[in-house]
């Protein structure tokens, strides 16, 4: 879609933040997830990139030597910590730093003597950086084909949500530019995939509770090694990201060196639509929500749009959401007031206790917005809840909820309130009134936001990244960082990747996803058959048994496909069978001295009774000398059970003859052969049986 | 080179500044990069010194930096030119006559600054309108005004520099500020204030030492609190002494104030690596608040009178004793015209008996010794043991429990203010002037924790955060 869109070569550039397309598709109806074709996507202007994080598998993190991978619950002490915003290059300060600030908060790390050092804790200088990482990442740059840099240099980049105690991440531009190809038969997708970089850098650490200005994170996972991934945004649906994700995780899993299991990959989707603009939804940590949340998010900024077109037609200019810099809103503009009188005594209990609480009630005036706020934006979600989120972030109120609107009039304030505040805010036609209530300092704060997100309500979409929710929907994180807040480490020294490096890492690369695929697809296995068993975890068991190509070669992946899963359901194995075991079956099979229907079966067999000779597992399957006669003697006696089931169908009658004398004779005798001798013996010739 | 051309190609040198003048570059052009591994795109930035001299450094768009080796380079394309030029910008400091008025004397640390992000280097903001930049809250305290003095790291002060310092922070007392902050390394801020402590004698006003152990440019810095803290205690604290300020525990909590002379550098980068040493600390410091933990200090005076006694005898050495050392460490130190010499000793004050000949002849010879002690903590006793009373029979002085450094500073002080009066020197060298030494050592001056202990942990988890 965008492959023209962009030069293929970037550097000196930035990514690009908007959509290139400025026509907003207003018009197009909307739809939940599923209920596109990949057409409409186009038509929406819908692209998309992906971010994915990867936990490698090292021992030591990344800038200490503290041990990677070691979670834990307890903790021996805790830091408190804040974060001030530091100015940027031109003075200003970035966005999301000055939001940061804005918020205020009192940083809690919880401190485990196991799992981290005083380097976590910000109170010693890094250490030199993790070679086993470094190579790691290298490798992983090989395989997305990407131009390696000749030396490494630790950059800081800037985070003061507080989930790095320095208030920078460390992270390292590792390779630029590569292409994979992108083959996913399914979605009819056969192209190439463009990677814009990989990086290497330590992981943040977890959030346990953010509450009000108190927000706590556990440090145990702080400095761990990960990789960055990042794609062009060439992905031209939902189906086609969540395709992409995967191959992605397959690439980085061919290494063997990465992490497995819960949160070890993490990944930041950038979306956007025509007209739109490039908000980042941030920490899936899985492929299943992907689609869906990309989808939600297309439609969020679809709906910002109409929103804005609306505000636009009503004759809305930035003018009027404007407040004085200092002060408190509510006494240096008349769009905000002090309500605590129009809404006394209150019998909305979120309003009552915060009157109790002695909070400022504060009733706010949005001209022209009137009937917006109620406008659907995700599913089950208004345009409010932009409003509301940003005040949530950045105001940390305690208590909830904090905002009504006036809206929706049978809510919280009664009638005769409404109307006084109506009165107080000279509210008139078109106008909506915005109620919040929080602790003086915070009111002031969320005041200001409300006045600073209705401004952005004119240019469309705000940039932010944005939370991922368990109901598909997405909520406000903070401020999009522009590069700005990125600059050098100068505590680390740059770090040389040598030539011998990179070529002893080339020499033992891995076999690439779409090299399995094809190796497969040469053996006669169908393209998705093939996608499939080189993304499964047999794939490796599959390779050391090396079936010949053509017939054994699709029924082994066949059998293994069906098989395995429905044994590690049962918990009948929690490993995979050994190759030894299974070599023998394989080569009968081959050979022709089992016959490949009794393969299912004799997997089975080999799996369930893991202590018998396979030898003896395999012995019922072999032809012997005496088959026909056994047969011949099943035969007779089926045919002579048979007739309790006169009058049946024909057809049914073979079904069960089949199913009583088959079994017995898997991979000895011909399936057809059995069906023949018994038409003949339940005279069933001349029926209409089909043979 | 000339200086010129030396910008053009700031910091390349050998087969890189080779490489960028067959191809016509100079750092802040845009390049595109044809090499052996790829093409890459960035701002060509200037190379650090005291790197090697095989890569080239590009910005790339999304503001990372890497490295590109020359010998991988095919072609060098300029395509744009973007000079950085970076200021800081300056408000001016507003000034309000109620409040207070401070002096912030600048050493060279960078207790304030702002970051170039382009080539990562510290811009050092100093003057009142870059300070209130950064640190707006400064405002809400003092009238600020500023002097850069000197230009130095904390390693590179000395003795030419605490004789200057003292003078100028006599002369601001006197000018009448209400009182004194010195922005400085944290390496041998110690050093510093204990030379100030003895020059600078009954100051009437709060003289605060200042630094940081995270550098301003880092959202985390403890830069800004130490500096709000020590204007506060500067502009209206009770204390009228030579103190430093810096961090208590690491958390963003409270800061200390230690006394000029029995305070230590104990941690190579933590936060809180300053530390009373022997005694408690004069008091707390949070958010402006100041909480005296300590009695007996001197109060702040209305008057701006001040003795300054700047002198300093640079033939002064600390001598740390080991177990293997031989005499003629001590000889040469007595060949080399050394007049003072601080011994380190262990234990209680010792040496071993190979080296008393040294100190025989280091005596004859009219070199002043004195006995402080590596435990840090502790008295110097020299009579508890044979060894104690042998080594004070040989000429040397025990200092109580003066720490090292601070021996060293006031040795260097007695002996440039009485340069010909050894008995003046003695004397001045066991009276104690400025809490250099204690009568008493409380039960909780020493207080070093250790991890793990049960009860330690429950301290841990439950208080010091």
């Amino acid at each position: 879609m965008s492959q023209d869109l962009e030069p293929k070569q970037y550097g000196v550039r930035p990514p690009p933040e908007l959509n290139p397309r400025t026509d907003p598709v207003l018009d197009f109806p909307d739809a939940d997830y599923g209920e596109l074709e990949p057409e409409d996507y186009r038509t929406l202007g819908f692209m998309s990139g992906l971010e994915v994080h990867q936990q490698l598998l090292t021992r030591s993190k990344l800038f200490c030597r503290c041990p990677a991978g070691r979670y834990v619950d307890e903790y021996d002490a805790e830091v408190l910590r804040h974060m001030r915003p530091t100015l940027s290059e031109l003075g200003e300060y970035d966005g999301t730093a000055l939001m940061e600030f804005k918020t205020r908060k009192e940083i809690v790390y919880q401190l485990e003597r196991g799992s981290v050092c005083t380097y976590e804790m910000d109170d010693t200088p890094p250490f030199e950086i993790d070679g086993e990482a470094v190579r790691i990442a290298i490798e992983i740059a090989e395989l997305l084909d990407l131009n390696l840099v000749s030396e490494l240099h630790v950059m800081r980049k800037q985070y003061l949500d507080g989930s790095i105690p320095t208030g920078f991440q460390r992270t390292a531009m590792v390779g630029l530019t590569g292409t994979i190809p992108f083959r996913v038969p399914e979605l009819g997708v056969n192209r190439e995939l463009r990677i814009r970089q990989l990086s290497l850098e330590e992981d943040a650490c977890r959030e346990i509770a953010d509450v009000g200005h108190y927000i706590t994170f556990r440090t145990d996972r702080l400095g761990m090694p990960l990789t960055e991934t990042v794609t062009e945004p060439d992905l031209a649906n939902p189906l086609e990201v969540q395709a992409a994700g995967r191959l992605l995780a397959r690439v980085v899993q061919a290494t063997g060196k990465v992490r497995r299991g819960p949160g070890a990959a993490r990944q930041d989707v950038n979306v956007s639509v025509a007209g739109g603009r490039r908000i980042e939804i941030k920490g899936v940590d899985n492929h299943r929500n992907l689609p869906r949340l990309v989808h939600v998010e297309a439609y969020r900024q679809l709906n910002l749009l109409r929103v804005r077109a609306e505000l636009q037609n009503r004759g809305v200019d930035p003018e009027m959401l404007t407040v004085p810099e200092t002060g408190l809103p509510w006494e240096v503009t008349p769009h905000a007031v002090d309500a605590a009188s129009a809404v006394s005594p209150c019998e909305y209990a979120p309003i009552r206790d915060a009157l109790e609480r002695e909070e400022k009630v504060i009733g706010v005036r949005l001209p022209g917005f009137g009937g917006l706020l109620g406008h659907r934006t995700q599913p089950g979600v208004t345009f409010a809840r932009e409003f509301a989120d940003r005040i949530r972030v950045i105001a940390c109120p305690v208590h909830r909820p904090f905002i009504i609107h006036s809206d929706l009039t049978d809510y919280g304030l009664d009638p005769r309130q409404w109307r006084a505040l109506s009165k107080q805010l000279r509210v008139e036609q078109g106008d909506v009134m915005v109620v919040v209530w929080m602790p003086e300092s915070d009111a002031a704060t969320a005041v200001r936001e409300i006045f600073i997100r209705a401004r952005e309500a004119l240019v469309g979409i705000p940039a932010e990244t944005r939370q991922a929710f368990s109901d598909g929907t997405t909520g406000f994180e903070r401020i999009l960082p522009g590069p700005d807040r990125m600059y050098p480490d100068t505590d680390t020294p740059p770090v040389r990747i040598r030539d011998e490096l990179v070529l002893e890492v080339r020499e033992g690369l891995p076999e690439t996803p779409w090299a399995r695929e094809s190796r497969y697809e040469a053996l006669g296995l169908d393209p998705e058959p093939a996608r499939r068993l080189a993304a499964a975890p047999w794939a490796e068991l599959f390779d050391a048994l090396a079936p010949a190509p053509g017939a054994p070669a699709r029924r082994f992946a066949d059998v293994l496909e069906t098989r395995i899963p429905h044994h590690r359901r049962n918990g009948a194995i929690d490993y995979l069978p050994s190759a030894q075991r299974l070599d023998p079956l394989v080569r009968a099979v081959e050979s022709g001295a089992i016959r490949p229907e009794a393969m299912e079966r004799a997997l089975d067999d080999l799996i369930d009774a893991p202590d018998r000779s396979v030898d003896k597992v395999l012995a019922p399957y072999r032809p012997g000398p005496d088959d026909d006669a056994e047969l011949e003697r099943a035969v007779a006696d089926a045919a002579a059970r048979a007739e309790a089931l006169a009058g049946k169908p024909a057809e049914a009658v073979l079904r069960w003859a089949m199913g009583e004398v088959m079994p017995r004779f898997l991979g000895r005798v011909d399936p057809s052969r059995v069906r023949q001798r018994l038409i003949a013996a339940l005279q069933l010739a001349g029926t209409e049986v089909a043979g | 080179m000339t200086e010129a051309t030396h910008d053009l190609y700031k910091g390349y040198r050998g087969p890189c500044l080779e490489v960028m003048k067959r191809f016509g570059i100079t750092v802040w052009c845009e390049v595109r990069a044809e090499t052996t591994r790829g093409t890459f795109e960035g701002l060509l930035l200037p190379r650090s010194e005291t790197s090697d001299d095989l890569h080239l450094v590009l910005k790339l768009g999304s503001g990372y930096n890497i490295g590109v080796r020359h010998d991988t380079v095919r072609s060098l394309e300029k395509i744009g030119y973007r000079e950085a030029h970076y200021q800081i910008p300056e408000k001016e400091f507003p000034t309000d006559p109620v409040k207070p008025s401070v002096k912030l004397f600048g050493t060279g640390g960078t207790i304030a600054s702002r970051l170039d992000y382009r080539t990562g280097a510290v811009i050092p903001a100093f003057s009142p309108g870059e300070l209130y930049g950064s640190v707006p809250e400064l405002a809400e305290i003092c009238n600020l005004e500023t002097e850069k003095l000197f230009g130095v790291f904390s390693e590179n002060m000395g003795p030419e520099q605490y004789l200057r310092l003292a003078e100028e922070v006599g002369g601001a007392i006197r000018e009448g500020y209400d009182g004194i902050v010195i922005g400085h390394g944290t390496d041998t801020m110690h050093h510093t204030a204990a030379a100030l402590s003895f020059m600078v004698q009954r100051p009437p006003v709060p003289i605060v030492m200042v630094g940081s152990q995270r550098s301003s440019d880092r959202p985390s810095s403890d830069a800004a609190r130490n500096l709000i803290n020590a204007c506060s205690t500067a502009a209206s604290g009770p204390i009228a002494e030579v103190m430093v300020c810096m961090f208590g525990p690491t958390s963003d909590r409270y800061n200390l104030l230690h006394r000029g002379t029995r305070v230590r550098k104990m941690h190579s980068s933590y936060r809180s690596t300053f530390r009373t040493l022997g005694d408690i600390p004069l008091a707390m410091v949070q958010d402006g608040e100041i909480t005296p933990l300590k009695h007996g200090y001197r109060p702040r005076r209305d008057d701006r009178e001040v003795t300054v006694q700047a002198a300093f005898e640079e033939r002064v050495t600390i001598a740390y004793y080991y177990p293997g050392m031989h005499p003629d460490m001590i000889d040469a130190l007595v060949e080399k015209g050394y007049k003072g010499i601080v011994i380190a000793g262990t234990g209680l004050g010792h040496v071993n008996r190979r080296i008393y000949p040294a100190l025989e002849r280091a005596h004859a010879a009219g070199v002043h010794m004195y006995m402080t002690l590596q435990t840090l903590w502790g008295f110097v006793q020299m009579h508890v043991y044979e060894t104690g009373r042998e080594i004070l029979q040989l000429g040397v002085v025990p200092l109580a429990n003066m720490l090292p450094e601070v021996a060293y500073i006031k040795l260097g002080w007695a002996l440039g203010v009485h340069p010909d009066e050894p008995d003046a020197v003695r004397e001045l060298m066991t009276a104690t002037i400025a809490g250099e030494m204690t009568e008493r050592e409380p039960h909780d001056g020493y207080l070093i924790f250790q991890g793990g202990v049960p009860e330690v942990q429950e301290f841990l988890e439950k208080i010091w955060r």
